[in-house]
């Protein structure tokens, strides 16, 4: 001990004296310095005003500055927080506290390429920060936001392994291949980069761009919107270390009721009808029950980082298991993640390299035969026989016919997902002012699928079980290459940009076979080789071609502020794709915007009620170029529908001939938006919101099938950039701090969104198409049959039913037919009729956050209304006549045995779809212990749906609201969960 | 320094946006126009398009509208199963409209895929870097097809368009039937001398089958020339004669010893009568016969373990046809109580009974509609056996589950149909012809076919002994509403029982109408008579 006392007199000496050669000495100052939160700060430049003399504050925040004149300034800086000048005034100890980024960010929106301050933004952009996404056992950034973000439609069903449905503003275009209906997704500024790569305790914020004249600065991809997620990352100055876990109990939140085996008997017995031998074994079995499971799933989020005066690194795990509430149906995922930013030649040069890599691993059933059979096999027979094996009668006609449980036990998909995704930037500060970045991002996805369905398979009997696997990579290079240039001069502010961006993306590199014969089943898919096909057709290749889509873009911006209280922006965007035809590669993207910040004007000074008022107005023009691959535009020389093959001298070899007509003219789709929005905040944005009413038209939307001639083309369909499609909507933001006691605070967000979406057009002088008739759903008698139609003048989602007029004398099922006249016979297609559509006209959410002293009470309740459902499972079920091969449920008892057209499906399983939901409620308690090594820790309960408020007969009225054929529910939906979740979140 | 680094960036922009305005990528793993098609064996599997597509519907839909607008076959709903839209039902009573899925789903294999795609490859070999004698040969095979699609569409739609460049710039426009005849003849006649001829060494046999060769030529012309009386107005019986001789003078054609092995699902190039046929396969898919036409509950006594489609029979006054005594084709329907086969055409006498239980399976001859449905047999067990079903394709034991196909090839014309072709044109009036020293007389030709089923010899053959030895021989096998059309008797309607609907008996249905898109794609094409103009 001795000698460290006298090694620190000695340096300290060195250092006086090294000091006292510079200057006279006045005094000496010393302070710690602390965030808001009271952790030190590292790294703060402590300097003193007009001079050279500065320090930087250690890890433990603490400084020693020496003091000529005691009327000096001391000036406290640190990137990222609010500088600080404090006199000294004899003062011999000044501790502060700076008011760090974490604080600043609140108000700051992400933009593309850049960050700007909320008050200077003249678009339509919702920003929504990681305390308040949405809690539960989530894995994509759209249900972080559901019901958060105005004018953002998002329906999930309860299946862990599929996306939900994002839909922002109304669809705008027909296409559904690709996600051409989802918003385009931008990580960490990478854009297109994937959202498996992303685990929701890593993102700190989300920002929705919904205008054009925000999102046209991504142009040929961003027509329905932007979603910009940032990930979190160490503040400058701080080291921390966070853990969040979470368990969670799913159970299924309704089931369609079903009869029992003897209730079926009794109703059989009831109308003189009996069951087949095969299929009474005197058994009572609820397949649902067998079927569903409470699923258990857990999450664990190790995140750390820290910084040094010139450096920022950090790193997370996350690793998430979701069992779904059907057997064998799961979800597990593992993200790491890991970054490092540094700084050299003064903060000149800044590096940065991030490595993410998420791991995905599924498992699921053929859900298409198992949702349905959960409903329909009948349940006076037992799973097994009397031998163990799964009891099957092939011969039985009728719906859902195959065993449910030996179809979730005995066929199983498994999928193997790596994504890893490698940034590398460089930012140059070359002058003051202007700053280049260069940033390469690579993604590369690796996709393993394996299926194999064994030899008691119903799916495939007698194959003596059958494998399928296949293996591709798809690989995407970005490069970006920007200037920022910032300046201001006067009360005037200027920030340009300008750049060039070049994508290049090689996918389905990789192949898929199958086989089948094997002698027993322990392999599973393991092994190919050692399977048995007799014949060839029995080895099915993929037929999953190499593509490469390569886009080059060039973009400038300009944003121009007077004293903050004129604001303008325009932007140009000038892509090409590789997809389009070679006439028309290239797109031009414009978008100008402007905005009035109301309350800097001098006559508002007499109004202080009124503290923010902002009126934007913008026009912009996006593309949509989603879902075409490298090849949409060329003449392509392939084997015809259904790999047909022929026979030549002997041996069957594959026909090679032209499978699509070509179209040197196709192009981008293009959407052009109009947004004007008010945003205001009163008592010192006590309360605060926005309006926004937008246009958003898209025009030459791509068709596939347009209709030519066979005495034209080879081919009958062609594809053409030709319709139009408008959506127009009002969005309602309103937040409020209702109360702010000393203890208690609630606050209260309400958003509201209207949007009406129309096809104006489907046809141009060259191609016409009076309308395109969409969802075939099959069912008994009536394949072939459509249930929605596109037509001009009609939204996307319009129904065209049999229009049902109620029951007649016998009890059977009556329609209204094509002359007006009632039939009691199964309708013709031209008797059918427009009858509503699956669009909501209103979507909303209602968030409340209370807090009082360490506990913090908050939920959301959201909905929608306005909307329709076609409840086909339930037409489908509705089938008296048919109640010795397939189970019914309860409400067909309430059915004439006689009706002979109940399961027809007409307007009668038409139903509103609107609902309210409590989609989630969170009690959770923070303990802050005044110790160094821990900050805080919250510990927290937390149920989803808890109920749900609609009329609508079916398991859940959250039906798929995306793709061209919204709002159907026809035995494909997963059913949804109620769920209870504890979990804790510690700081230190 | 500052300088540097302004340097570095502004060279770094313009190498990078210099460089990149490129968007060609090069295609590596599609056939485009670049790299397709270069060697034999590419051309060849660009001219197997043209049976890839024959394949797709010959067997199904050009098949329904042969079969299930006569006699010969009734696909009726059951319970609302099958129902279909009217698909089937507006077949069987003539009431079809001009937006019928068959009428515009035919129109669309016979010109989109079959004639614009011929005139299309006509075209790409002409310019392909290929020596002459292969050109010769791939553009006769191409003008052969070509010609057989124009006479399905002439035979099914009658007043079609004639074109035969590409691109088609003009809409092509309608012409007359006789017209169309007129072009078929001249196509088939200018290409003959440079078809092969069948030859008894397999290797040729394996390279012919499925394509054109002379003695399909001759066939086709002889089908013309019996049938040009509806086609063109003026008869050409000793024309027609003539042809079924041109076939004969190959004697690699001959009749098989059994008839039951022509349709076995393992018959090809071996069987010696076939002319021209469909080759059908687990992968060339297009042919399921067992599938719409066979008996659901007796697939496992046939070896098949799949679910079938309860659908398709033929009525009991055809089956009434099949009179003869000994007749092994008598054996290709089953009616009556179900036993075992034996594998051979035969039975055994182990009872076939419905799943767990002992009631043997009854297929009954009479089709009962239960009103009110439409065309509707109800679905209870005992309707379900109601309609006998065909075996003649006989069951294929590699059907699976996933795709219903069968393997049997389907027969477009064969040495049969040409001895009754001949038999006919000779009872209309043509000269009898002497072949291989025998003088080929009505009775003599359908006593050879008579032979070979094992049935009594005909004596005094009339031209209603042909009808019905054409639909002894020939059933199923696409040729009944060419056959009863020719005859004046494709508005004969057999009532089923309890039937409120009846057939639309306008002459004017013996035409199909083009269908309706085609009208408002095509404005030169014109509307046939008896269907409306929009």
């Amino acid at each position: 001990m001795r000698k460290h006392y006298i090694f620190y007199l000695l340096l300290f000496t060195m250092l006086s004296s090294i000091t006292s050669f510079s200057q006279t000495r006045e005094g000496v100052i010393k302070g710690i310095v602390t965030d808001e939160s009271n952790a030190p700060l590292a790294g703060v430049s402590v300097s003193v005003k007009g001079t050279s003399r500065g320090t930087t504050s250690n890890a433990s925040g603490a400084y020693t500055i020496a003091i000529e004149r005691p009327d000096e300034v001391l000036v406290f800086s640190l990137t990222g927080a609010q500088t600080q000048e404090i006199k000294v005034d004899g003062k011999k100890v000044i501790n502060i506290t700076l008011v760090t980024a974490a604080k600043q960010l609140k108000d700051v929106v992400v933009i593309g390429y850049g960050t700007a301050n909320k008050k200077d933004v003249t678009g339509s952009i919702t920003s929504i920060k990681s305390e308040e996404f949405n809690p539960g056992v989530l894995t994509t950034p759209a249900e972080l936001l559901q019901g958060k973000v105005a004018g953002l439609n998002v329906t999930k069903s309860g299946d862990p392994n599929a996306a939900p449905a994002v839909v922002l503003r109304g669809p705008s275009t027909i296409r559904t291949t690709g996600g051409a209906m989802e918003p385009f997704y931008v990580i960490d500024g990478i854009p297109g980069a994937s959202i498996d790569l992303l685990a929701p305790a890593d993102i700190e914020s989300i920002d929705v761009l919904k205008d054009a004249s925000s999102t046209a600065i991504y142009g040929s991809r961003a027509a329905n919107g932007v979603i910009m997620i940032t990930t979190r990352h160490s503040k400058p100055g701080q080291t921390r270390l966070t853990y969040n876990a979470y368990g969670a109990m799913e159970e299924v939140s309704k089931q369609i009721k079903m009869l029992t085996g003897d209730q079926l008997r009794a109703y059989l017995a009831k109308n003189n009808q009996k069951l087949a031998a095969a299929d009474d074994d005197g058994s009572n079995t609820n397949w649902q029950k067998l079927l569903e499971r409470k699923g258990y799933s857990q999450n664990h989020n190790i995140s750390f980082g820290g910084a040094s005066a010139n450096s920022e690194y950090g790193g997370s795990v996350n690793y998430l298991k979701n069992n779904g509430i059907l057997k064998n149906t799961s979800l597990e995922r593992t993200v790491v993640r890991g970054y490092l930013n540094q700084r050299f030649f003064d903060n000149r040069l800044r590096l940065s390299l991030a490595v993410t890599n998420s791991r995905t691993k599924g498992n699921d059933v053929v859900q298409s035969s198992v949702l349905p059979g959960m409903l329909f096999y009948l349940p006076t027979v037992s799973p097994f026989n009397p031998d163990g094996t799964y009891k099957e009668n092939y011969t039985r006609t009728g719906s859902g016919p195959l065993n449910p449980l030996s179809l979730i036990n005995n066929n199983s998909i498994k999928t193997d997902d790596n994504k890893t995704l490698i940034n590398a930037i460089v930012q140059v500060d070359i002058l003051k002012g202007l700053k280049y970045t260069l940033s390469l991002a690579t993604q590369r996805d690796e996709y393993n699928y394996n299926a194999y369905y064994n030899s008691q398979s119903g799916i495939y009997v007698g194959a003596g079980g059958v494998a399928k696997r296949n293996t591709y990579v798809n690989t995407s290079n970005i490069l970006e290459s920007y200037f920022n240039y910032d300046m201001m001069f006067g009360d005037h502010s200027v920030k340009l940009l300008g750049g060039w961006t070049y994508q290049q993306d090689r996918n389905n590199d990789g192949f898929g076979v199958g086989s089948q014969g094997f002698s027993n089943d322990n392999l599973s898919y393991n092994n190919l080789y050692l399977s048995n096909p007799s014949t060839l057709a029995q080895i099915p290749f993929d037929n999953t071609p190499i593509s490469v889509l390569r886009l080059l873009s060039f973009y400038g911006r300009v944003q121009y502020s007077y004293k903050s209280k004129y604001l303008f922006q325009a932007s140009l965007r000038n892509d090409g794709s590789s997809a389009f035809g070679i006439n028309n590669r290239w797109g031009y993207f414009p978008a100008v915007s402007a905005g009035w910040n109301i309350t800097s004007e001098d006559f508002m000074k007499d109004v202080p009620v009124i503290s923010s008022l902002k009126l934007r107005a913008g026009y912009g023009v996006s593309g949509n170029s989603t879902g075409f691959n490298a090849f949409s535009s060329l003449l392509i020389y392939g084997t015809p529908p259904g790999n047909a093959k022929v026979l030549y001298n002997g041996n069957i070899t594959n026909a090679i001939g032209l499978v699509r007509n070509d179209d040197p003219y196709l192009k981008w789709e293009s959407t052009g938006t109009v947004n004007v929005g008010l945003d205001f905040g009163l008592w010192k944005d006590r309360l605060s919101g926005s309006v926004d009413y937008y246009i958003k038209k898209t025009s030459d939307l791509i068709y596939d099938q347009y209709p030519v001639s066979a005495t034209q083309y080879v081919v009958p369909t062609y594809t053409a950039n030709v319709g139009k499609i408008k959506n127009t909507g009002v969005e309602l933001t309103l937040t409020a701090t209702v109360v702010k006691t000393g203890d208690f605070t609630w606050k209260s967000s309400i958003n509201l969104a209207h949007n009406k979406n129309v096809v104006e057009e489907l046809s141009n002088s060259q191609f016409v198409i009076n309308y395109i008739q969409t969802a075939q759903l099959g069912g008994k008698g009536q394949s072939g049959n459509y249930s929605q139609i596109v037509q001009n003048g009609y939204a996307l989602g319009t129904f065209k039913l049999w229009h049902y007029v109620g029951k007649d004398q016998n009890g059977i099922s009556t329609y209204l037919n094509s002359a007006d006249s009632v039939i009691n016979k199964q309708p013709l297609t031209t008797d059918m009729r427009i009858c509503g559509n699956a669009q909501p006209s209103l979507v909303y959410g209602w968030s409340n956050s209370f807090f009082y002293k360490g506990f913090d009470l908050n939920f959301l309740i959201r909905g929608v209304t306005g909307n329709k459902i076609l409840n086909a499972t339930l037409a489908g079920l509705n089938n008296p006549t048919d109640s010795k091969l397939q189970n019914i449920p309860t409400f067909t008892l309430g059915e004439s045995f006689k009706d002979i057209n109940a399961y027809l499906i007409s307007d009668r399983f038409l139903e509103s779809g609107s609902y309210l939901r409590m989609d989630n409620i969170t009690l959770g308690y923070t303990y802050k212990p005044h110790t160094e090594s821990v900050k805080s820790l919250r510990f927290y309960v937390t149920g989803n749906n808890l109920f749900v408020i609609t009329k609508y007969r079916g398991v859940d009225p959250e039906v798929n609201i995306g793709g061209l054929t919204p709002g159907i529910d026809n035995q494909n939906f997963y059913p949804k969960t109620r769920t209870y979740i504890i979990g804790v979140t510690a700081s230190f | 320094m500052q300088k540097i680094y302004i340097a570095i960036a502004v060279l770094v922009t313009i190498i990078g946006g210099g460089a990149c305005r490129n968007l060609d990528v090069p295609v590596e793993s599609q056939y485009v126009a670049s790299n397709f098609p270069v060697t034999t064996s590419d051309y060849t599997s660009l001219l197997g398009t043209m049976y890839a597509n024959l394949a797709s519907n010959y067997a199904i839909t050009y098949w329904r509208m042969q079969e299930l607008s006569t006699d010969e076959a009734i696909l009726p709903a059951r319970d609302g199963n099958f129902d279909d839209g009217g698909q089937y039902r507006q077949m069987h009573y003539h009431t079809w409209t001009y937006d019928h899925p068959y009428v515009n789903a035919i129109w669309q294999w016979g010109f989109g895929g079959g004639i614009t795609n011929c005139n299309r490859l006509i075209k790409v070999i002409s310019s392909a870097k290929l020596d002459s004698t292969k050109k010769v040969a791939f553009t006769t095979e191409i003008r052969a097809m070509r010609a057989l699609y124009y006479f399905f569409m002439m035979d099914t739609y009658g007043n079609v368009p004639i074109y035969t460049e590409y691109n088609v710039n003009t809409q092509p426009a309608t012409q007359t039937r006789a017209k169309v005849f007129e072009f078929i003849e001249s196509e088939l006649k200018a290409v003959l001398p440079q078809l092969p001829s069948k030859t008894n060494n397999s290797a040729d046999k394996n390279l012919q089958y499925g394509h054109p060769t002379k003695g399909m030529a001759y066939a086709l012309l002889a089908k013309m020339y019996l049938n040009a009386g509806v086609y063109t107005g003026t008869t050409r019986y000793p024309d027609a004669v003539a042809m079924c001789d041109s076939v004969q003078s190959n004697p690699n054609y001959f009749l098989d010893a059994k008839f039951r092995d022509i349709f076995l699902p393992s018959n090809g190039p071996q069987i010696n009568e076939t002319i021209f046929a469909v080759p059908y396969d687990q992968q060339i898919p297009g042919n399921q016969f067992t599938r719409f036409g066979f008996f659901y509950y007796l697939a496992s006594a046939y070896g098949m373990n799949v679910g079938l489609s309860i659908a398709m029979s033929t009525t009991h006054e055809f089956y009434n046809r099949f009179n003869l005594a000994g007749d092994a084709r008598t054996k290709t329907w089953l009616v009556g109580p179900q036993y075992y086969p034996d594998g051979n055409g035969g039975f055994t006498n182990q009872p076939v009974y419905y799943p767990n239980t002992t009631t043997q399976i009854v297929i009954t001859p009479d089709l009962i509609l239960v009103p009110p449905k439409p065309m509707d047999l109800g679905n209870t067990i005992t309707t379900q056996s109601e309609g006998i079903r065909s075996i003649k394709y006989y069951p294929d034991v590699a059907i699976t589950q996933a795709t219903r196909l069968n393997g049997n090839d389907v027969p477009v014309f064969r040495l049969a149909d040409v001895y009754l072709m001949k038999a006919e044109a000779i009872l209309r009036g043509a000269p009898a012809t002497t072949v291989n020293g025998v003088l080929q007389t009505q009775d003599w030709l359908v006593t050879q076919l008579r032979n070979r089923a094992g049935a009594p010899p005909a004596v005094g053959v009339t031209l209603d002994t042909v009808l019905d030895e054409r639909a002894r021989e020939l059933s199923w096998e696409g040729w009944r509403r060419n056959d009863l059309i020719r005859y004046g008797q494709f508005e004969v309607d057999y009532p089923l029982a309890n039937d409120p609907l009846s057939m639309n008996k306008d002459v004017s249905r013996r035409l199909y109408p083009i269908p309706i898109n085609e009208i408002k794609l095509n404005t030169n094409l014109l509307q046939n008579d008896g269907y409306p103009k929009n």
